[in-house]
């Protein structure tokens, strides 16, 4: 129905200008999102209240230890009824924001596939889409709905498809114009991670740049802008993702390639990349498969080149309510490696890759979206802790090759 | 600006994967879906009356103090009490007695 259509002169739409939620919608989208908020930044550490003064004592009572980890406060809080509501309401919360997206998403999907289209035939600013169409999503995405987002990343109901990408890709939002959300910004981890690069490594000038599990690539545009000049490509497994990063790169001007593959085994060829990032995505495969992902990028980067990950604080870093805190998601979150991911040490990670211990690191920094940058000598000189992660700081782990 | 008017696409509603239940019924877990899709139609009908408030003020068509300081009728109150009543009868409308 859209196809073959001369478009090649066309001018290229901002994609996410079709996305246009009725006045009510857009309120859904703000007010389930105030309450999943509420669940993730207030419920959820109250929990450790009720743990403290009842499930923890009781606990100890009963097995004559204090609890050592996340599994044994979920024992200890197994019965608690604040814990309960809490998940009750997280649960649901997450399931109404992504169904809040769905109606403004489902009307303009014509309009959104078109400009995907256009974008892959125009390729203006110079980026590139490359996909797949024999590609195999794997199991372990197909198998549940991650972050019980009906149809997940990978799902495409129309031929060159979209709807995912943009559902996910935080192409649907109900924010009014001005609106300054008090919700995380996700897409300031690249900006955080190449503010910190250039602060601590300012010798360290990357010319080309590889983001695994790139979803549309909210996280690799700010390197572009870090590092000018540099060439940027994004990998992942789901095509809707692929397809609309594109077209908002292009839309931007900001010229990125874009290829279906697994990172575990891409086509690259040895020593292509500078600097291999990634943010958010080693918990969602399995810890096999994260090995794998490790060895391929030792055998991706240059002598010299840099690896650096935004993940999930691991169990060791973590105090046991913490660990249990988070590893709430392995269950009911539809995020099965999630705890196993977390009990992994980053640098054995990386020293089982390859890389040498000496230059292996692991640290919380500041999100600089809403961090005093006035205040960065501080954090850099160990007088000021970053905030925690998630929460104004992401933690984040990786190494240098040897050259 | 695309020849597709309507896609005809209806996206998945039902997430892929167990369900998870928390509370020591299942049915109260129904309830807090239930109660948690009315609470998110509460504040959009407030986020729609506060709109309308704050346009219809802006506007200069009302003011929001003499919104707030109006008294209607005493004709127009006894209107708003029988609403208010019809409105609890049909919401406890399962709670009666056998036979009624």
């Amino acid at each position: 129905m859209v196809e073959n259509k001369p478009l090649r002169n066309a001018p290229l739409p901002d994609i996410d200008s079709f996305v246009q939620p009725t006045r009510d919608e857009a309120a859904r989208m703000r007010a389930v999102n105030s309450i999943h908020i509420h669940a993730l930044l207030e419920l959820r550490f109250q929990c450790r209240e009720p743990y403290e003064k009842h499930a923890k004592p009781n606990f100890i009572e009963r097995y004559g230890y204090e609890p050592k980890t996340g599994d044994d406060v979920a024992t200890a809080m197994e019965d608690n009824h604040f814990f309960k509501f809490y998940s009750s309401i997280r649960y649901n919360a997450q399931e109404m924001v992504n169904r809040a997206r769905q109606p403004a998403v489902e009307r303009a999907l014509p309009d959104l596939i078109e400009t995907a289209k256009l974008a892959a035939q125009t390729n203006a600013a110079g980026g590139s889409l490359r996909l797949d169409p024999n590609f195999q999503v794997p199991e372990y995405m197909t198998d549940l709905d991650v972050h019980l987002a009906p149809g997940g990343y990978h799902t495409e109901y129309l031929p060159d498809d979209v709807a995912q990408g943009v559902m996910l890709g935080g192409g649907a939002t109900g924010k009014p114009k001005g609106y300054n959300p008090r919700a995380r910004n996700f897409a300031t981890v690249g900006s955080s991670i190449s503010y910190w690069l250039q602060q601590v490594y300012p010798d360290f000038e990357p010319k080309s740049v590889l983001d695994m599990g790139t979803q549309s690539g909210a996280n690799l545009l700010a390197y572009v802008s870090a590092y000018p000049g540099i060439k940027a490509h994004g990998v992942d497994v789901a095509a809707p993702g692929l397809r609309y990063g594109h077209a908002k790169a292009e839309y931007a001007g900001i010229p990125v390639h874009f290829s279906q593959q697994d990172a575990s085994a891409t086509n690259f060829a040895d020593g292509s990349f500078d600097l291999v990032v990634s943010s958010f995505f080693l918990h969602e495969v399995p810890v096999k498969v994260t090995h794998q992902i490790m060895a391929e990028v030792y055998r991706l980067l240059r002598p010299g080149g840099m690896i650096v990950f935004m993940e999930l604080p691991p169990h060791k870093a973590c105090e046991p309510f913490l660990n249990f805190a988070y590893d709430w998601d392995t269950q009911h979150n539809n995020e099965p490696f999630y705890q196993s991911y977390r009990a992994l040490d980053p640098t054995q990670l990386v020293t089982d890759a390859g890389f040498d211990a000496d230059s292996a690191f692991e640290l919380t920094i500041p999100d600089t979206g809403s961090f005093d940058l006035s205040r960065y000598d501080a954090f850099l000189t160990g007088d000021l802790p970053a905030p925690p992660h998630g929460r104004g700081g992401w933690f984040i782990f990786g190494a240098r090759k040897s050259a | 600006m695309s020849d597709m008017q309507n896609s005809d696409v209806a996206f998945h509603k039902v997430t892929k994967g167990m369900r998870s239940y928390f509370l020591d019924d299942a049915n109260a877990d129904q309830l807090m879906t239930f109660m948690l899709e009315l609470m998110t139609e509460v504040i959009v009908l407030k986020d729609k009356n506060d709109l309308l408030e704050r346009f219809l003020s802006d506007n200069n068509i009302i003011s929001r103090e003499a919104l707030m300081d109006y008294v209607p009728s005493p004709e127009a109150e006894a209107e708003r009490t029988k609403e208010r009543a019809d409105l609890v009868k049909r919401v406890l409308r399962i709670h009666q007695p056998e036979g009624r």
